[in-house]
């Protein structure tokens, strides 16, 4: 990708806008119109969502419902781990509820793989992601639905843009007490990504040394931008780039900071649950997420397109001027619930 | 089954004999027995059955206490909980009994108006208060705090929600009308006869209020007093949203830890058995400190109520009434309005600050929210119905000492109280999710759930109205011929109707803003208007939560309207 001028951004966004439209009425392509055929004697497909946030996954679930009428799509969204506890509980009681599993930590795939408790499948759409999204897992239980950017974001009215850190490690600096806001690794699963890799950065002490600065604990990653906004706090840690850039959009003072060492790139899969009670729509959704129809949706509300031939969402940062961090699924499975542990013992919560 | 144990009665003679002796009230004993085992005794035998359980292999193991007591985060959450009970039931106890004491038995103004604010207090779910409160009182952006520094200069906040002392007190301000409601009812039976005698013997309107009122009504404080213990414990929402900031890890935010993958259930339920065993001492307690003593205020004889004239000091008490309307309802009303209106509610009261997108998202574009809200009523309704039936016809056993072994409902129908919701949803999820019930999702396991969680309330209450009914009127009944179910249906709950739908409005009340019991129950298509919210908050989305919350809150205030519009005004007032 290269750089685009403004004048090129805003036809780009009026394309994105007809194209939406043309999406909404197009003609479905075959390979989806068989899957419709039997999605619709289904009727619905039910979703755990952890991945956008709320206003997202509902823009995203009426895309679906506009796109493909007679199959109407259950949201279910919160956090990723809390998604992640539904399906536990849903396994357990044995009792088949959900179809997809949207999660920020990938972890969560290796695992369910692993216990045999997803289907294969392979939507054709997937072809058309961004090159590196295309193969999430070589044997197709599971697929690139989410590509989220997590960094830095300051109240400008709080703390200047010459005062404000630069990289993670900055957050350590004692003048930052009483200052910052973070999610909790037991809900967000992005936050479990981002404090592995500070983690595999830093060490833990990281975490004990930021301690020492009390940053107020919330629950999504998403909730700091909520406490920057509101003045409580100064600067949001590990934020999601699409909640924040929305919120701006909303005439809230916040500003991205791209830390130095990189931004959590979390690269999200999703997947269908082995025993999903409506699996032909399932299907039809998961061509639906790796299709131009999600990334249409969520491009609205400043998520990352997972496709090439949607544009990025306004204000970010092309991704290939971005250095990423981008730790792997595999070793989200075992860190994640790790890190999680060892926040509980230093964070007292 | 009536009429086959008829039937059988007359082509057996021997047998019809036996069952001819049996009165009408032994089956329904039997019934109530029935429903008890289903509601309570099946998912406690079957929690205390897995926590004696290997997670997989179903071996016997003492383990699972190991692990949940193994560590100190887990020995703090715990003393943390039952500090945080004490601390929200006693300053729920001062806030409360007053306000019962001047809108029952004095001439203080503003009646209908404290009436009003202890309704909206309690119909306000306590983590929709908790968001009111942290728009108020965060240490930096809060309201309160913001004012304060801008009128004296500090650097320093005046109030911080994210304290220990401030969840309870944020607590306390939903829960104090559970006190308000028990105390206020009993005074409203004592009659001015028993006053009078104190103030003929010398004593003034104090010495009369602290000597012969208020005894009166103990009954009715410690109940309150333990029940509202009992729910702050078992309180999730607010520990969630609140002390998650404030670094305060009590016994329901563990549970929840408990049940993360891989979910140990096992550990749960080990975590949670000694809890039942601190409800057994709070009855216990309770048993001791009210045994040797007679409450009976309300007999067949009548007798004449007249209020206290308190002169100045009626104003002293609206004051007080006043203050915690302010602190309690309209403050955190207010900025809760200013946050479902705004785009950004830290950006204050401006123009362009204004929107009606929150309410346009929930009302048009949101996949559940209005789904969520008919869920809400008619669970709640239902569990109300089932829960004070049952309440109703296990207290009249128990009080009226109609069979041995009667104390055993009254202990199983508390028991559900101390169980975290979260837990006694554990305990249903065990037991009647999966095979052969298979309810698990389904609206009716919900219902079953919050009428079990809900069966103290509507116990207490139907508690207190029968053992303050003197049985001579009864009596009466049952000489003139009439039967104990007959004797129930024409004298007894004639006597108790505008208790009876007082109790009914508490627990849907409850039930319409119950989160910790739905919160592992739900499925898809049945997330109740809480959960939803429950689900909104996490990302901190305070104008979208405002505005669902003030949806929830027109809701409730029309179903209560309805249910005064009912009974009339006697409902809200003391009758004439």
């Amino acid at each position: 990708m290269m750089m685009i001028d403004r004048r090129g951004l805003l036809a780009l966004g009026a394309w994105a806008a007809a194209t939406s439209k043309a999406f909404a009425q197009g003609a479905i392509p075959e390979h989806e119109r068989v899957l419709y055929e039997a999605a619709r004697r289904e009727g619905e497909i039910t979703w755990y969502s952890g991945q956008y946030s709320a206003e997202a996954s509902e823009a995203a679930g009426r895309a679906f419902n506009e796109r493909y009428p007679g199959v109407r799509c259950n949201v279910v969204r919160s956090t990723s781990q809390v998604a992640f506890q539904r399906l536990s509980q849903d396994l357990r009681a044995g009792v088949a509820q959900c179809d997809i599993l949207s999660s920020t930590n990938g972890g969560h795939y290796v695992q369910l793989k692993r216990q045999n408790r997803l289907m294969q499948f392979r939507p054709k759409n997937a072809d058309g992601l961004l090159p590196d999204l295309r193969v999430a897992d070589p044997d197709n239980y599971y697929q690139t639905s989410f590509l989220g950017i997590y960094l830095l974001a300051h109240n400008t009215r709080l703390v200047s843009e010459a005062d404000a850190p630069k990289s993670w490690k900055d957050l350590l600096d004692p003048k930052w007490k009483d200052k910052l806001a973070v999610g909790h690794p037991g809900f967000s699963g992005a936050i479990g990504l981002w404090a592995m890799e500070m983690r595999r950065l830093y060490g833990w002490d990281y975490f004990k040394q930021l301690e020492r600065n009390k940053p107020q604990i919330g629950r999504s990653s998403i909730d700091p931008v909520t406490t920057m906004n509101a003045g409580e706090r100064g600067v949001g840690v590990a934020v999601p780039s699409a909640s924040t850039l929305f919120s701006m959009s909303r005439g809230n003072p916040l500003k991205l900071i791209y830390p130095e060492e990189g931004v959590l790139a979390a690269l999200s899969p999703s997947a269908i649950i082995r025993n999903a009670p409506h699996p032909n729509a399932a299907k039809l959704f998961m061509e639906f997420q790796t299709g131009v129809g999600l990334s249409l949706a969520v491009r609205e509300l400043f998520n990352e397109s997972i496709r090439p031939d949607v544009p990025p969402p306004d204000g970010s940062r092309p991704l290939d001027q971005v250095k990423m961090l981008a730790p792997s699924i595999e070793d989200a499975e075992k860190g994640v619930p790790e890190v999680r542990d060892a926040w509980r013992e230093t964070f007292g919560v | 089954m009536a009429e086959g144990a008829a039937l059988t009665a007359a082509s057996r003679p021997g047998f019809g004999a036996r069952l001819r002796m049996l009165e009408p009230v032994t089956l329904l004993w039997v019934v109530l027995v029935a429903a008890l085992l289903f509601l309570v005794v099946a998912p406690l035998l079957k929690m205390l059955l897995i926590s004696f359980e290997e997670q997989e292999t179903g071996a016997f193991t003492v383990m699972n206490y190991a692990t949940a007591y193994g560590r100190q985060r887990y020995l703090d959450a715990l003393r943390n909980s039952l500090l945080l009970g004490l601390l929200t039931a006693t300053i729920s106890v001062i806030i409360a009994v007053p306000m019962a004491w001047a809108v029952s038995r004095t001439d203080m103004p503003g009646k209908g108006f404290t009436w009003a604010m202890v309704l909206a207090a309690f119909v306000m779910p306590p983590y929709l208060g908790a968001i009111g409160w942290i728009l108020l009182a965060g240490p930096n952006a809060g309201w309160i705090n913001q004012v304060w520094r801008w009128a004296t200069g500090a650097e320093s906040p005046l109030v911080n929600v994210y304290t220990f002392s401030g969840m309870a007190f944020v607590i306390a301000l939903h829960s104090f009308p559970l006190v308000f409601i028990f105390v206020k009812s009993a005074l409203d039976l004592i009659s001015s006869e028993m006053e009078d005698a104190a103030n003929i013997m010398g004593a003034g309107t104090w010495t009369t209020m602290r000597k012969v009122t208020l005894p009166l009504v103990w009954p009715s404080i410690l109940g309150g007093f333990i029940l509202i213990f009992l729910e702050t414990i078992a309180l999730f929402g607010t520990p969630a949203i609140i002390g998650i900031p404030a670094r305060i890890n009590v016994v329901t935010t563990q549970l929840w830890q408990f049940f993360e993958d891989p979910v140990r259930v096992e550990v749960a339920a080990a975590y949670s058995i000694p809890l039942l065993l601190i409800t057994v001492c709070l009855i216990g307690v309770q048993k001791l400190l009210l045994s040797r003593k007679g409450f009976v205020s309300q007999t067949g004889k009548g007798g004449e109520r007249r209020q206290i004239k308190l002169g100045p000091w009626r104003w002293v008490l609206f004051a007080w009434c006043l203050g915690v309307a302010l602190l309690a309802v309209l403050k955190p009303l207010l900025v809760l309005l200013q946050a479902s209106f705004a785009k950004a509610w830290g950006r204050g009261f401006a123009l362009d600050n204004l929107t009606l997108s929150n309410y346009r998202m929930l009302l048009f574009e949101h996949d559940m929210a209005l789904q969520s809200v008919w869920n809400t009523i008619w669970f709640s309704a239902a569990s109300a119905s089932l829960a004070l039936i049952l309440a109703l016809l296990i207290a009249y056993i128990v009080v009226r000492k109609l069979f041995r072994f009667a104390g055993g409902l009254a202990f199983l129908a508390m028991a559900p109280f101390v169980i975290p919701g979260i837990v006694l949803a554990i305990g249903f999820y065990a037991a009647y999710a999966g095979p052969p019930l298979m309810l698990y999702g389904s609206a009716l396991l919900i219902i079953l759930a919050f009428a079990a969680r809900f069966l103290p309330i509507a116990y207490a209450n139907a508690q207190a109205s029968i053992r303050a009914l003197h049985p001579e009127m009864e009596e009466a009944a049952r000489i003139l011929g009439s039967g104990r179910l007959q004797t129930i249906r024409r004298v007894t709950a004639p006597l108790l109707k505008t208790s009876l739908l007082g109790g009914w409005l508490i627990v849907f009340i409850v039930a319409s803003r119950e989160l910790s019991a739905a919160i592992f129950l739900v499925g898809p298509r049945t997330r109740t208007m809480s959960v939803l919210l429950y689900d909104l908050s996490e990302q901190g989305n305070f104008e979208l939560v405002s505005a669902f919350g003030g949806i929830l809150l027109v809701i409730t205030m029309v179903f209560v309207g309805i249910g005064m519009k009912l009974v009339g005004r006697d409902f809200m007032l003391r009758r004439d």
